[in-house]
């Protein structure tokens, strides 16, 4: 009885280290809500570790393809990526017009979009110690593809 | 002998607290100045729309070097010959810097207004179009930005980081205001992260 207690203790501790490694970059939050009878209601908590590593098991020549495309733009993505790290929070972009509001803020080390018009609601909230993870792997695939 | 130990005690605590103070204040004077943050603002009433931004002159500073198209690179941007027209804009610009406080330029017409002058170490400038319903654009920049944008060795860039870096360590100023009869776009510079 106790060797199984010790077991299962052992088993919650090493599930809790996973989950705390695995959430070590945060999550990121994707909420979508259609505003109509029946419509959609969507929402994903994943941790934010898993969107490099998903990066690094893409196909090769898909992400190398993508990875091409991106390499002029990755100085002023890196560049723009450590300067919202290094900001203060702060709501960068605001659109509001009849029916509709787009939002992009950085808020508590993460980037938050918040969309609101007639038809939907879309919320996503990244880390950007995720977003910085993703484009380094991003940008060892383009060089891997040269 | 008890009672004269607790006044000590009191005294030394008031000190210690006082102290403590003092340290506070003199730590934010001497904290690193804040961040200014770069603010344009759009208004459509007719619409009911607006659009509303706020860049971190820090980040800004940081994204232009490393951003390279056409005629912008590493934070400079080309300026073409045909553009200047032969004006030689750093004498111009050395001569604005000596005069006084003056209004340079008055124009006025059936179809526009425009004033350009210095004051109190900002370059102004007023339009009015008057066939483009009613258009008015007013645009200050302190010359300290100036400077900056005409700071690069080559004749034909304008070096947009440096005025960048300029405008960081001028003072709160509302840069450009256009006003028409539909819209009106405002872009400043202040210390404050929100339009509120």
């Amino acid at each position: 009885m106790i060797l199984l207690a010790k077991v299962a203790l052992g088993m919650a501790g090493v599930g809790l280290a996973s989950a705390g490694v695995l959430c070590s970059e945060g999550v990121v939050y994707v909420k979508v809500i259609e505003k109509q009878p029946q419509g959609l209601h969507i929402r994903v908590i994943a941790p934010a570790m898993l969107a490099p590593i998903a990066v690094h098991l893409a196909p090769q020549p898909a992400l190398a393809r993508a990875a091409r495309e991106i390499q002029p733009y990755m100085p002023a993505i890196r560049a723009a990526v450590d300067g919202m790290r290094d900001s203060d929070d702060v709501v960068f972009v605001e659109v509001k017009g009849p029916g509709q509001h787009v939002e992009v803020a950085k808020s508590g080390g993460s980037i938050v979009v918040d969309v609101d018009d007639a038809g939907e609601t879309v919320h996503v909230s990244t880390p950007i110690r995720a977003v910085s993870s993703t484009v380094d792997e991003l940008a060892a695939a383009s060089s891997n593809s040269l | 002998m008890r009672e004269t130990m607790r006044r000590r005690t009191r005294i030394a605590t008031v000190l210690c607290m006082l102290a403590a103070g003092m340290m506070a204040l003199v730590g934010s004077a001497m904290a690193a100045p804040a961040e200014k943050y770069l603010h344009v603002n759009v208004e459509d009433p007719t619409r009911g729309g607006s659009v509303n931004v706020n860049v971190p002159l820090s980040m800004a500073e940081k994204i232009l070097p490393a951003i390279n198209n056409h005629d912008l690179h590493y934070g400079k941007v080309s300026i073409h010959n045909a553009e200047m027209n032969g004006v030689d804009v750093r004498a111009l610009l050395d001569a604005v810097r000596t005069a006084p406080d003056n209004e340079f330029v008055t124009v006025k017409d059936k179809d526009s207004d425009v004033r350009v002058a210095k004051a109190n170490g900002n370059i102004i400038v007023h339009v009015i179009d008057k066939k483009n319903k009613q258009q008015r654009v007013d645009v200050t920049v302190p010359l300290k930005v100036v400077d900056a944008l005409f700071s690069t060795a080559k004749n034909d860039e304008l070096d947009i980081a440096a005025a960048l870096r300029a405008l960081s360590d001028a003072g709160d100023v509302l840069l450009v205001t256009v006003q028409d009869s539909s819209e009106k776009v405002r872009v400043w510079v202040d210390s404050r992260n929100t339009q509120d």
